[in-house]
């Protein structure tokens, strides 16, 4: 199976790269309302998959015949605060977690930079996990061995 | 305009779309693994944190498949210039070198403190651009809606706050 996914990585890698979604300046046109490319790309993604995984749900199984189950991400405090904080740090970088990665592969040494300040600040994230849970109402961590 | 790799024209965005689609669609169908990245932050800090947070079992059943598509993404950026006049490393940064204009060690430490947002930002939030704003918002999921109008919203305002107020 790992085959498959380095397949498919280097393919969405290479997409997001020729497509501008690794581009600082067409972020950068994103957020300022003078360059469609990236709502477009986000757009015909998102209209072009929904109806596929609708019928793959409704399938209810993968192409092998295993059971699809798709695990829906709760609504919490931290929806909100992290998605802003997210917004922030893809203005800043003007790369966002796979073009932070596709970047590093084309060469962009910046993009190392941005990859370090990201797993430190994921790395900060769990290591605070127990004291944010509470007020941002996050999922109780269980033990170790299973689920969340 | 060009991108900053190689002076290339981008592909058109209906393609680019498409492409993200069917690699989404392909991992569910295929595999039964739901598109995301900024979790993949998490595996990467597994491999040598030791905080129980990065051994729940998502991380471990899911960094199976999420290192290898990961590692994916740095090779199809490589190929990406590779077959585009080539690979060089650069430090060229577009509109930021003419309007913002710091050097090497500034883009360093711009850039680790804009990284610092999105690890930490992805994290509280659960997701990134491809895990709510893609998968989320393809699956109807209110979340992913919330999430996906609140990044936007924090990009905008700093864009904006950059290169309209601070630098113009």
């Amino acid at each position: 199976m790992r085959p498959l996914y380095l397949v498919l990585g280097a393919f969405f890698g290479f997409v997001l790269s020729r497509s501008g979604a690794a581009d600082y300046n067409y972020i950068q046109g994103m957020f300022l309302f003078e360059r469609f490319q990236l709502y477009g790309i986000m757009g015909a993604a998102v209209v072009i998959t929904a109806p596929g995984l609708w019928l793959i749900q409704r399938r209810g199984r993968t192409a092998l015949g295993a059971p699809v189950q798709v695990e829906l991400k709760p609504m919490t405090r931290g929806t909100v605060v992290g998605s802003v904080l997210f917004g922030v740090g893809w203005s800043i970088a003007g790369m966002c977690p796979g073009p932070i990665l596709v970047n590093i592969g084309e060469g962009k040494i910046y993009a190392l930079a941005a990859l370090a300040g990201a797993l430190a600040g994921a790395g900060l994230f769990g290591a605070l996990y127990a004291r944010l849970q509470r007020p941002f109402d996050l999922p109780v961590l269980k033990a170790a061995s299973t689920g969340k | 305009m060009t991108l900053i790799l190689n002076g290339l024209q981008p592909i058109h965005w209906t393609l680019a779309g498409a492409g993200i689609a069917a690699v989404t669609l392909a991992l569910l169908f295929g595999a039964n693994r739901r598109l995301g990245i900024s979790t993949g932050l998490e595996d990467m800090c597994s491999l040598v944190l030791p905080q129980p947070y990065f051994h729940r079992g998502a991380i471990r059943s899911g960094r199976e498949w999420r290192l290898p598509f990961l590692a994916g993404l740095v090779l199809g950026g490589f190929l990406s210039a590779v077959l585009s006049g080539g690979w060089t490393p650069t430090w060229s940064l577009g509109m930021f070198d003419s309007v913002i204009g710091l050097g090497p060690v500034g883009k360093l430490v711009w850039m680790f403190a804009g990284g610092l947002f999105i690890g930490f930002g992805t994290r509280l939030a659960n997701g990134c651009t491809s895990g709510h704003g893609i998968f989320g918002l393809a699956n109807f999921e209110l979340p992913s809606l919330v999430a996906a109008v609140s990044f936007m919203a924090g990009g905008i305002l700093t864009t904006q706050l950059i290169y309209r107020v601070v630098f113009h």
